[in-house]
């Protein structure tokens, strides 16, 4: 690996007011006041007192990568736990790359799995040049010296330094090129299950989120957006906004919607007009008095059904494959079969429904752009905004917040254009733009539609010997998406068949990443091998243990590989967590879902009572295997908290579309789970020895739908295929 | 027009118009932005505030209603942060974006005070109101047994 170097002087305190949020303070501050504050290296900074403050580069919406990042590195700095806290820090692309390692680029459960290695140096580092900053001023050698509970110890002269005292001496220490690290054995703070450093903010009400911001001479924007996808502004009418008290300014959003090209990244930005007011409050009432007319389009001519007949429709084309092991022919081979089942699942768009609604306070200059809001990939902001703005990017500066929700939406820059666009326009004004709980619900972008296409075959001697998957889907990432080849297939059969077509030209809404991605879709592939286990008459568990084969890996997404006997173990784990064998009264039920997801497995057991039509969940059990556990309470959370998301999208989820136009607008119809409806979730970590951590904040997403149904299957012998289960009766 | 309101026991004057929700006045006018924007519309419960000791809906209830009453946000809740509602959240890890819980507190303080020793349905019952979309419900409702114990 590269040595880094660590920088000296802080990149944090620049020229001008720049406002930093530290929880140390409780209270928003500049950076340039913190007089005495050394970093030491990129992700440490230590205040006179010694208090020591992380800093957070990835973003924080509530996977807990705050604090199990900070554990990670004061691991090896002997912190004492209680004078740590976290800091988000003014984005810094140059500083902070996306090199798989220290960037501020925030998704695919990736964050520890990136930062393990590189948080565990930078502590040591910082470790060595504390150390060497004692040993200096004691004239001891160094290696005499260690750290201790926050401090810096002598024993043989018992002598004793804290941080906050060596602290500005250790920032000038050579910076050392080797550092030891702890064994896994020796580590103290890894693997505890910490409260959230961020909850005594959250409690008080004191943490600021994008939506929080409060800039002096601040005005407020909420844009209204062409109700159909890809439909134009044709002509506004804005004298009834204009004459409402406290609105500013209204014009239109067209130059900046479109001005973004997919390949990469797509994001949408609606034609609209945006109106400009004093507060929140006039905005919406200018929005709500502007007349707008406009073109909607081709895609008003379609709703939801049509969508779906289309999809369906290409799902039962056989074209060539993506992807194949083995005969790519296999299920029609008339010498072998002896019965073919064949079923469409289809994991329909669903609304994201982050608590804090989209928004972004942007302030553009002549020279330079300040820029406020929760986001996964600030550098895709500072991108964007450089194309539009005409800027170099290094005048692009990007607060970095925590956020009421990211899940794949915040993502997308789009919201952050549109605000820099509304405060150019609107006279170089800072202005905080945003969504109303409307706009997200009816104006935004979505989980992409995945309908999943199978067919399997079995042979005379009862053996599943071939596995057919289509997979039709709207936009993910790309135009057209590259990989991966083959399905998510955890089970050793001999023939896998993959195909993908993707609809992204036809989609009524625009997709985007919703946290599992294309798992979603993609683990309903679990009820077909569910209706493969019912027709052989075997056990839904003894049956996907007879399919993994002991010492073989599976391919899981993009060439990731997972042992069988992780998976194995995992489901082992569950079944016996859960009493999977145990008798089970008229009208309940159990269902499993099996989930590779990059380099952790999960395995889920649902349990249900289906009576009268109704369905009560019951419980689900979830055995996790993500390797090294950074903070167990946390993981147990982002493992709940998935369910929980999970079953949502399973009741209630998707997104009906009438001529066009999203149906759903609100809460009341766009439901999500609460807690009178919230199952019990027992979470289980398979524990061992594991060296290395994985990631765990959308593996659970996957799981709770498939095992559902199983469990409907298995209570009531109803299978159904299509989400949401709201509409659809539970009676054969 | 010009109200005055008493929010956490400090008195302030605002002018705005009389349709103006309380949330947005706490937020924009008054500057106290621990009371969150969900919604809107009394669905998700994220603008929970205290209107002379009872849980509202703060987007839901205008300006207007509030002359003359006692209003308390989450800032106010305790002098110190050391509510048993929010010792027995950190004790408990319960939030993990943390956007909805404000509201969840102060929902589940109305509760206690109503019902100091409340039963499993009875929590369920009173906190239907407030979602949370990470899904910490199990958290939260273990928090609040915890604290009523």
């Amino acid at each position: 690996m590269k040595r880094r170097e660590f920088l000296r002087d802080s990149l944090l305190v620049s020229g001008g007011l720049t406002l930093g949020f530290s929880v140390v303070a409780n209270e928003v501050r500049t950076s340039a006041a913190a007089a005495g504050i050394t970093p030491i290296g990129d992700f440490l900074r230590i205040t006179p007192a010694g208090d020591v403050l992380f800093q957070v580069v990835k973003h924080e919406g509530g996977q807990g990568v705050a604090t199990a990042l900070a554990q990670i590195l004061c691991e090896e700095l002997a912190a004492d736990w209680s004078r740590v806290h976290v800091e988000f820090p003014m984005a810094d692309m140059a500083r902070w790359q996306n090199d798989r390692n220290g960037g501020h680029d925030t998704g695919g459960s990736c964050t520890i799995t990136y930062q393990y290695d590189l948080l565990r140096k930078a502590g040591a580092t910082a470790r060595e040049m504390l150390v060497a900053a004692a040993a200096k001023q004691w004239g001891v050698p160094a290696a005499t010296c260690r750290v201790e509970n926050h401090a810096v110890v002598h024993a043989a002269s018992a002598r004793r330094s804290g941080f906050g005292e060596l602290a500005s001496l250790a920032s000038q220490m050579p910076v050392p090129a080797d550092v030891a690290l702890k064994s896994d054995k020796q580590q103290t703070l890894i693997g505890q299950g910490k409260a959230a450093k961020i909850i005594p903010d959250i409690t008080s009400g004191r943490l600021k989120y994008g939506i929080d911001t409060q800039v002096p001479g601040m005005m407020y924007a909420l844009i209204a957006r062409c109700p159909v996808f890809k439909g134009r502004l044709r002509r506004f009418d804005a004298s009834k906004a204009l004459a409402v008290k406290g609105v500013r300014k209204v014009f239109a959003m067209t130059p900046v919607a479109g001005h973004h090209e997919p390949p990469y990244m797509p994001h949408d930005i609606r034609d609209g007009v945006a109106v400009v007011a004093d507060s929140f409050w006039a905005a919406r009432k200018g929005r709500d008095a502007l007349q707008i007319e406009w073109d909607e389009g081709e895609k008003a001519r379609f709703s939801s059904e049509d969508f779906a007949r289309l999809a369906a429709d290409r799902a039962r084309e056989r074209k060539d494959p993506t992807g194949f092991i083995g005969d790519d022919n296999a299920v029609n081979d008339l010498t072998r079969v002896r019965k073919t089942l064949r079923a469409s699942y289809i994991y329909p768009h669903q609304v994201h429904s982050c608590m804090e609604p989209l928004n972004c306070t942007a302030f553009v200059r002549k020279d330079d752009c300040e820029v406020w809001c929760g986001s996964q990939a600030p550098n895709l902001i500072v991108g964007e905004l450089a194309k539009l703005l005409k800027l170099p990017p290094e005048q692009i500066r990007v607060h970095l917040l925590p956020s009421g929700g990211g899940f794949g939406r915040r993502y997308y820059p789009d919201f952050a254009v549109e605000a820099a666009f509304i405060s150019r326009e609107a006279g170089n004004v800072p202005v905080k733009m945003m969504w109303t709980r409307e706009d997200d619900q009816t104006v935004n972008l979505a989980h992409h539609y995945q309908h999943m296409e199978y067919q399997t075959a079995i042979d005379g001697a009862n053996k599943l010997f071939a596995w057919y998957e289509k997979e039709i889907r709207t936009y993910t990432w790309g135009s057209h998406y590259a990989g991966p080849e083959l399905p998510q297939m955890a089970y050793d059969i001999p023939n896998i068949r993959y195909d993908f077509e993707e609809l992204n030209d036809e989609e009524l809404v625009q997709s985007c990443a919703w946290r599992g991605v294309v798992s979603h879709g993609r683990s309903l592939s679990e009820c077909f091998v569910d209706e493969i286990a019912a027709e052989l008459k075997r056990d839904p568990l003894e049956f996907r243990l007879s399919l993994l084969t002991r010492g073989r890996d599976a391919v899981v997404s993009e060439g990731g590989r997972i042992s069988s006997d992780r998976m194995t173990r995992v489901l082992a784990l569950a079944a016996e967590k859960a009493g999977w064998g145990g008798e089970l009264a008229a009208g309940r039920g159990r269902g499993i879902c099996l989930s590779p997801y990059g380099n952790t497995c999960v395995a889920a057991i649902a349990e249900v009572t289906v009576k009268d039509g109704a369905l009560r969940i019951d419980r689900v059990t979830v055995a996790v295997d993500c390797g090294r556990l950074i903070n167990p309470s946390g993981a147990a959370n982002q493992i709940e908290g998935g369910i929980v998301w999970s079953l949502t999208g399973l009741l209630y989820g998707g997104l009906p579309i009438r001529n066009g136009r999203a149906v759903n607008r609100t809460f009341a119809e766009n439901k999500l789970l609460r807690m009178n409806e919230c199952p019990k979730i027992d979470v289980h970590f398979v524990g061992g020895d594991a060296e290395r951590p994985w990631g765990i904040g959308e593996v659970s997403t996957p799981v709770g739908a498939p095992a559902v149904l199983n469990a409907i299957f298995s209570a009531t012998g109803k299978r159904l295929r299509t989400l949401p289960i709201e509409g659809q009766s539970l009676t054969s | 027009m010009k109200y005055q309101l008493t929010v956490n026991g400090t008195r302030h004057a605002v002018d705005v118009d009389a349709d103006m929700p309380l949330l947005w006045v706490i937020r924009d006018f008054v500057g106290l932005t621990g009371t969150k924007f969900g919604c809107g519309l009394g669905l998700c419960g994220a603008c929970t505030v205290h209107l002379d000791g009872i849980a509202i809906r703060s987007c839901s209830v205008p300006v207007s209603a509030a002359a003359g009453k006692a209003l308390t946000t989450i800032e106010g809740l305790s002098p110190d942060g050391q509510h048993p509602l929010q010792r027995a959240w950190e004790e408990g890890d319960v939030p993990q974006c943390g956007y909805c819980q404000a509201g969840q507190i102060m929902q589940a303080a109305s509760l206690l005070r109503e019902k100091p020793k409340p039963t499993d349905a009875e929590i369920d019952d009173a906190m239907a109101g407030n979602l949370c979309r990470c899904g910490t419900y199990q958290r939260i409702h273990r928090a609040i047994r915890k604290a009523s114990e």
